[in-house]
C-alpha cells in the first residue's frame, strides 16, 4: 500500500479558509526571517485523504472487532457514550487559561473525579495532571524523595523494585537518581520475606510494588511487605495498573501504600487510541499530600477555584491540568457504575481470568497454579521441540481473529504468555478463545511449520525487524 | 449501568467449571482484615442520566459565550471535521500499541506518516512517534542533548520559554539550567546570551516564536552556539513553519514543540501531542517510540516498532527514557489536520493568521494611551499594555463580551499590566474591529 | 583465550589484548542491529561498562575484562554489526587495549571454565 506522500498530486487540496480582507494583504513578515525551503506536504483531495484513512483502520484490529487478552493492559469495552462526552463543545472549547468563574464546570468534573477516585483507592489527596502511567510514577517516586529531602533525611538513595515488575517501574527510579535493588520473585510468584528484611535498612527510600503483582497474583503477606518497608524508614509506592481486579474489593491505602498512580486509560475504559492518550493520575495519603504537583483545584463557599503555586509541591509535572478530555471520559465511566458497578468489575474480571487458567492450564504449563486475579501466566514451553515458541502461537492467534496475548513479559517467566481478558467479554467470546488455542497447539504438533510461519491471513506477514533496526528507514521523504 | 457481558447463569456455569462456590473464594488471598464489604446498594446510573449529568456540568461553563483572545501555550483554531470522523473509527480509537506489528499496520502507517510530517514542517532528517505535550518535549530534547554531550552538563535556556515547559525540564533535568534573559523588546537578550555561553554547556534550548509571540533570530544564536560545541534546540509552534524559516535553517540540531494548533481542540489542556525531532546523526538517542519501514517475508512493505532496545521494556533502569505511551491518537488527529491544509494549506493558514495578528497589533498601536509591542517578527501574539491596572482591563473588556488576553505578570511580574494577546484564522474582521472599538473606548474613559 | 561471567573474552597479544563478546552472548542477543563503539584513547578500569551492543529484543552492555587504555576499535562493525553474529571470537572482535594491569587476566575462566557455565 502506498504511504500518503506518494498519493501527492500537485494542485489537489481538501482545506479551505474564509476570504481574505484586502486590508491584510499588507502585512508580510521581514524577509530574514520566512521559510525559504519548500514545505514538502503532500496536495491531496478530501475524497482520496478519507479513502487513504478509512483503508488504514481495516488494516488494523481494535477492541470494538477483535478479542485483545493483552495482560497488563485491560483491554475492556471503550464505551462510546464516553466519547460522547467528551465532544460536547462546552468541555472541547474551553482554554486552559481562562479565567476559572467562566470554567466551573470543567473544575468540578476535576475536582470530583480526585475525590471519587480517592475513595475508590483510599487515599487523602491526588492529581489528575500527569499524562501517562510512566508520568504518575515519576510523580510518585518525585514525590518520595521530596519527602525524604525535606526531613533531612539523606543517604536513602535505594529504590526497591521487584525483577517482575513492569520496565517503567525501574526506568522511573533510575530518572529520579535512585539505586535499583532488584528483589527476585520467590517461586510461589510472591516476594520473599527474608530477601525483602536484609534489602531494607538506612538506604531504602522505598519499595514499587504492584498487587496483584505482574504474574496475577495476589500477595497475602502485603501487611507484613508493608510494614517491614515503613519500619526501615522508606515509603511504598503502588504502581495501579492492575486495579481491574480489586476495586471495591480492598484498597491500596489499607494494604499500607503512601502514594500511587493510576492509568484510566485501563482501568477506567479510556481509550487506547492505538498507543495513547493517557492519563495517569497520583493519589496519595496526609504524609505526601504537600508534595503533589499543581495546579491543585480547591471548594470553596464561591465555587472551585485554582491554585498554581504551592511551597512544598515538586512543581509542574505536565502543561496546564494535564489530559483534561481524558478525565471526562473516566469521570463519566466512575459515575455510570457507581461503587456497586465497580465492584461487579473486579468480581468478573477475576471470574474470567480463571475461567480462561482453568481451561488453558489443560493444554498449556502453568508456572503458577494457585488462584489468580484479573490475568494469569502461561507458559507455551511444550512445543519447543518443535520449535515453535509463545511468539510464533501469539501470530498464529491472528489468523483465527485474536489479538494475541502478551508474550515476554513478566521478563521472568520462560516462553511467557500473560493473559487479561477483562469483566467485558462473554463466556462465548471466552470459550472461542480456548478453541482457538486448543486448535494452535494441535496444529503445533502436527503441523508445526504452518504455526511457525504464521500469521498468513493478515495484510502482512511476518516483518523483518533486523533490518528495520540495521538500516532505519523512519520517514517516507528520505529514499 | 455496566458493561459486563455475562449473566448470572453464566458467571455460575464458569464457577463451576474452575471448581468454586462463589467469587468470593478467589479473592481468599486478600487478608480479611482489610477487604471491603459490599458497599452499597446500586448507586450507578443510566446511560441517559450520565449523559444528562455531564450536559448539565458544562453548560456551568460559561467561556464560549465570550469572544476569547487566549493563546499563551494552547490555541484556538479550526478542527477539520474529517478530523473527528477519523480518530473515532473503530480500529483507530480501540487499538492497542502496535506491539504485534501485522495487526497494526494501519497505526504503524500513521505514526511513520506523522513522523515523516514533523520532519517536512521542521526540516529534520528523523521525528519519533510523539511525546505527552511540548513541555516533556523539551525536557527529553534536553535529556537527549546531555546523553549526546556527554562531557558537559549546563544547561543554557530563554527565559521567553513557556514557563510551564521550563517547569517540566527542571522535573526531567534537575536545577543546573542558566536562563538567558530577554530585553525590553521581549526578544532574547543577544549580549546576555554571549556571556552566558560558557565552557561546560552541553545545549541552548530556544524558543521561537517565544512566550511573548516574538520569532528570534534563531541563526545567529545557533551558529554562535555552534561554534562553541553546544546542541541547539529550537522549540515551535510547528503552524509557525508555514510562514518562517524552518528548525533546519537556523541550525538547530533537535526540533521540539507541540502539535496542538494542528487538529487538537483546546479541550481544557489536554491531550495534546508533543513533537521532537532531530538530525540524522542523534538518530540513536531519540526517546520514545518510533515507526521505521521494512518488508515482510514476502517482500512485501511493512511497518515495525524500531529502535526498541533503547526503550523501557527493554532496558528498564538504563532506559533513555520512562516513556511508555506516544500520543498516537492525538497524533493521527494533528497528521488528518497537516493534510487536510496540505503544502499549499499550511503555508496560506499560517500567513492568514500572521495577517490577522498583524492587522489588529497595528490598529491598536494607533490609540494613544495603549501600547502594542512588536517589530513585524511576530505570530499569533503579541503583547498588548495599557496604562491601567491589568484587573480592571480584564473587567471592562469582560463587560463587554471579550476576553481579552492571558495577564502576563502571573508568569513574568516584570508585565505588570500587559496582555497576550492571541489572534488565529477564527477571527473575523468585524471581531476584530469591535477590540479595536472597545479597547478605543477604555482608553479614552477610564 | 580467556573469559569472563559476563560473557566477554580476551585475547593477548603481548602488552596489548583484543575484547569481544563469546559466541554464547551473540546467540542470547539475536541479531545484532547495531554497536556504539567506545572512543579511542579512553582510559578504563576492570568491569567498567565499554560499549552496548543493541538487538531487536535486548540491549547489553558490554564490560570491560581489564585495566588500560584503547588502543583501536573494530570499525568495520560500524556498517556490519552481524559480524559479531557470523564470527564473534574472531571477526567480530570489538576493540584493542593497552593492559596497564596484566594480573588481572589470571582472574578469568579459560574457554573449558566458560563453556561449562
Amino acid at each position: 500500500m502506498q504511504n500518503i506522500f506518494e498519493k501527492s498530486q500537485p494542485g489537489q487540496k481538501a482545506y479551505s479558509l474564509p476570504r481574505k480582507e484586502a486590508v491584510w494583504n499588507g502585512f508580510t513578515p521581514p524577509q530574514e526571517l520566512v521559510r525559504h525551503t519548500s514545505l514538502p506536504l503532500p496536495e491531496i483531495s478530501e475524497i482520496d485523504l478519507t479513502r487513504h484513512f478509512s483503508l488504514l483502520a481495516r488494516r488494523n484490529m481494535g477492541i470494538d472487532t477483535h478479542f485483545y487478552p493483552l495482560g497488563s493492559c485491560t483491554m475492556k469495552l471503550n464505551p462510546r457514550v464516553n466519547e460522547w462526552c467528551a465532544s460536547l463543545p462546552q468541555f472541547q472549547r474551553t482554554h486552559p487559561l481562562a479565567p476559572i468563574d467562566t470554567v466551573q464546570g470543567n473544575l468540578h468534573v476535576i475536582y470530583s473525579l480526585i475525590e471519587f477516585l480517592c475513595d475508590v483507592t483510599g487515599m487523602a489527596a491526588g492529581s489528575l495532571a500527569p499524562n501517562a502511567g510512566a508520568q504518575g510514577e515519576l510523580t510518585g517516586v518525585k514525590m518520595i524523595s521530596a519527602y525524604h529531602a525535606a526531613r533531612n533525611d539523606s543517604g536513602r538513595d535505594e529504590m526497591l523494585v521487584p525483577d517482575n515488575a513492569h520496565g517503567t517501574n525501574p526506568a522511573t527510579a533510575a530518572m529520579v537518581g535512585y539505586k535499583i535493588i532488584s528483589l527476585p520473585t520467590a517461586s510461589d510468584g510472591d516476594i520473599d520475606l527474608d530477601l525483602l528484611k536484609k534489602a531494607v535498612g538506612p538506604k531504602t527510600a522505598g519499595l514499587m510494588l504492584t498487587n496483584p503483582n505482574t504474574l496475577g497474583l495476589f500477595s497475602s503477606k502485603i501487611l507484613q511487605i508493608t510494614k517491614i518497608v515503613h519500619d526501615a524508614g522508606g515509603l511504598l509506592y503502588y504502581d495501579g495498573a492492575n486495579l481491574n481486579a480489586i476495586m471495591e474489593i480492598v484498597r491500596p491505602g489499607s494494604m499500607g501504600f503512601d502514594v500511587l498512580h493510576l492509568n484510566l486509560h485501563k482501568t477506567f475504559s479510556t481509550p487506547h487510541g492505538g498507543g495513547g492518550p493517557g492519563a495517569g493520575p497520583v493519589f496519595c495519603n496526609q504524609k505526601l499530600a504537600p508534595y503533589l504537583p499543581y495546579p491543585q483545584v480547591l471548594k470553596t463557599s464561591q465555587g472551585y477555584t485554582v491554585q498554581w503555586e504551592s511551597e512544598q509541591s515538586i512543581g509542574h509535572i505536565a502543561t496546564f491540568f494535564g489530559n483534561f478530555a481524558i478525565y471526562l471520559r473516566a469521570y463519566l465511566y466512575a459515575l455510570l457504575h457507581g461503587r456497586a458497578g465497580l465492584r461487579r468489575i473486579a468480581e468478573n474480571a477475576v471470574l474470567n481470568a480463571n475461567y480462561l487458567k482453568k481451561k488453558l492450564g489443560e493444554i498449556f504449563t502453568l508456572p503458577y497454579p494457585q488462584h489468580c486475579m484479573h490475568e494469569f501466566v502461561l507458559q507455551a514451553d511444550r512445543f519447543l521441540d518443535k520449535d515453535v515458541r509463545a511468539l510464533d502461537i501469539a501470530k498464529r492467534l491472528l489468523d483465527y481473529g485474536f489479538h494475541a496475548p502478551t508474550i515476554y513479559f513478566p521478563l521472568i517467566v520462560k516462553e511467557c504468555m500473560l493473559i487479561e481478558p477483562t469483566e467485558s467479554e462473554s463466556k462465548a467470546t471466552l470459550d472461542s478463545f480456548i478453541e482457538a488455542m486448543q486448535a494452535i497447539a494441535q496444529e503445533s504438533m502436527a503441523n508445526p511449520e504452518l504455526v511457525r510461519t504464521a500469521p498468513h491471513t493478515q495484510p502482512v506477514r511476518r516483518l523483518d525487524e533486523v533490518q528495520a533496526a540495521r538500516i532505519p528507514k523512519l520517514q517516507a521523504l528520505i529514499s | 449501568m455496566d458493561f459486563i457481558s455475562n449473566s448470572s447463569e453464566q458467571q455460575e456455569e464458569m464457577l463451576k467449571a474452575i471448581g468454586v462456590a462463589s467469587i468470593e473464594e478467589l479473592f481468599s488471598a486478600i487478608p480479611e482484615a482489610i477487604r471491603l464489604a459490599k458497599r452499597s446498594e446500586e448507586d450507578g446510573l443510566s446511560e441517559l442520566e450520565g449523559m444528562r449529568l455531564m450536559e448539565s456540568i458544562a453548560s456551568q461553563n460559561s467561556y464560549y459565550q465570550f469572544d476569547s483572545y487566549l493563546g499563551a501555550g494552547a490555541y484556538a483554531h479550526h478542527v477539520p471535521a474529517l478530523v473527528a470522523a477519523i480518530c473515532s473509527k473503530s480500529e483507530f480509537l480501540t487499538s492497542y500499541t502496535p506491539y504485534q506489528p501485522e495487526a497494526s499496520q494501519g497505526m504503524l502507517q500513521v505514526i511513520f506518516e506523522f513522523q515523516t510530517a514533523i520532519c517536512a514542517l521542521t526540516g529534520m532528517d528523523v521525528s519519533n512517534a510523539s511525546l505527552y505535550d511540548g513541555a516533556s518535549a523539551c525536557a527529553e530534547a534536553v535529556l537527549m542533548s546531555l546523553r549526546i554531550n556527554k562531557s558537559r552538563n549546563k544547561i543554557l535556556v530563554a527565559k521567553s520559554v513557556h514557563p510551564h515547559y521550563k517547569e517540566v525540564i527542571q522535573q526531567y533535568a534537575g536545577n543546573n539550567i542558566v536562563e538567558v534573559p530577554y530585553t525590553s523588546d521581549n526578544s532574547i537578550d543577544h549580549d546576555a546570551f554571549n556571556q552566558l555561553l560558557i565552557a561546560d554547556t552541553a545545549l541552548f534550548l530556544l524558543q521561537s516564536p517565544n512566550v511573548f509571540g516574538l520569532v528570534e533570530e534563531a541563526k545567529k544564536l545557533f551558529s554562535l552556539a555552534h561554534e562553541k560545541g553546544v546542541i541547539t534546540i529550537l522549540c515551535a509552534n510547528p503552524l509557525s513553519y508555514g510562514l518562517f524559516a524552518s528548525a533546519a535553517e537556523v541550525g538547530a540540531d533537535i526540533a521540539v514543540g507541540d502539535c496542538q494548533p494542528f487538529g487538537l481542540p483546546l479541550n481544557f489542556g489536554g491531550p495534546y501531542a508533543g513533537y521532537l525531532a532531530c538530525k540524522k546523526e542523534f538518530m540513536r538517542q531519540l526517546p520514545g517510540r518510533i515507526v521505521g519501514e521494512t518488508k515482510d517475508a514476502e517482500g512485501k512493505r511493512g511497518y515495525v516498532l524500531t529502535l526498541q532496545a533503547r526503550e523501557q521494556h527493554i532496558r528498564r533502569e538504563k532506559a533513555t527514557s520512562n516513556v511508555c505511551t506516544n500520543q498516537a491518537l492525538a497524533a493521527l488527529a494533528s497528521l488528518v489536520a497537516i493534510l487536510w491544509y496540505g503544502k499549499k494549506g499550511v503555508a496560506e493558514l499560517a500567513l492568514t493568521n500572521y495577517q490577522r495578528a498583524a492587522y489588529l497589533r497595528q490598529q491598536l498601536s494607533a490609540i494613544p494611551g495603549v501600547k502594542a509591542q512588536g517589530n513585524n517578527g511576530y505570530f499569533n501574539e503579541f503583547v498588548l499594555a495599557f496604562d491601567k491596572p491589568i484587573e480592571d482591563t480584564i473587567n471592562y473588556f469582560k463587560s463587554k463580551g471579550i476576553l481579552p488576553g492571558f495577564p502576563l505578570k502571573e508568569w513574568y511580574p516584570s508585565h505588570k499590566n500587559s496582555l497576550l494577546v492571541c489572534v488565529t484564522e477564527l477571527k473575523t474582521k468585524a471581531q476584530l474591529d469591535h477590540y479595536v472599538e472597545v479597547s478605543k473606548s477604555y482608553a479614552k474613559h477610564f | 583465550m580467556k573469559y569472563t561471567e559476563t560473557h566477554e573474552w580476551i585475547e593477548e597479544q603481548g602488552s596489548a589484548a583484543t575484547v569481544g563478546v563469546s559466541d554464547y552472548a551473540q546467540k542470547e542477543l539475536g541479531d545484532i542491529v547495531y554497536i556504539e563503539l567506545p572512543q579511542k584513547g579512553i582510559q578504563v578500569k576492570a568491569g567498567d561498562v565499554v560499549c552496548v551492543l543493541e538487538s531487536t529484543k535486548a540491549a547489553a552492555d558490554v564490560y570491560s575484562p581489564v585495566s588500560g587504555t584503547i588502543s583501536a576499535v573494530n570499525e568495520k562493525l560500524k556498517e556490519q554489526p552481524e559480524l559479531i553474529n557470523r564470527s564473534a571470537e574472531s571477526e567480530g572482535w570489538i576493540y584493542k587495549i593497552q593492559v596497564s594491569s596484566p594480573q588481572e587476566l589470571e582472574k578469568l575462566l579459560d574457554k573449558k571454565e566458560y563453556y561449562k557455565k
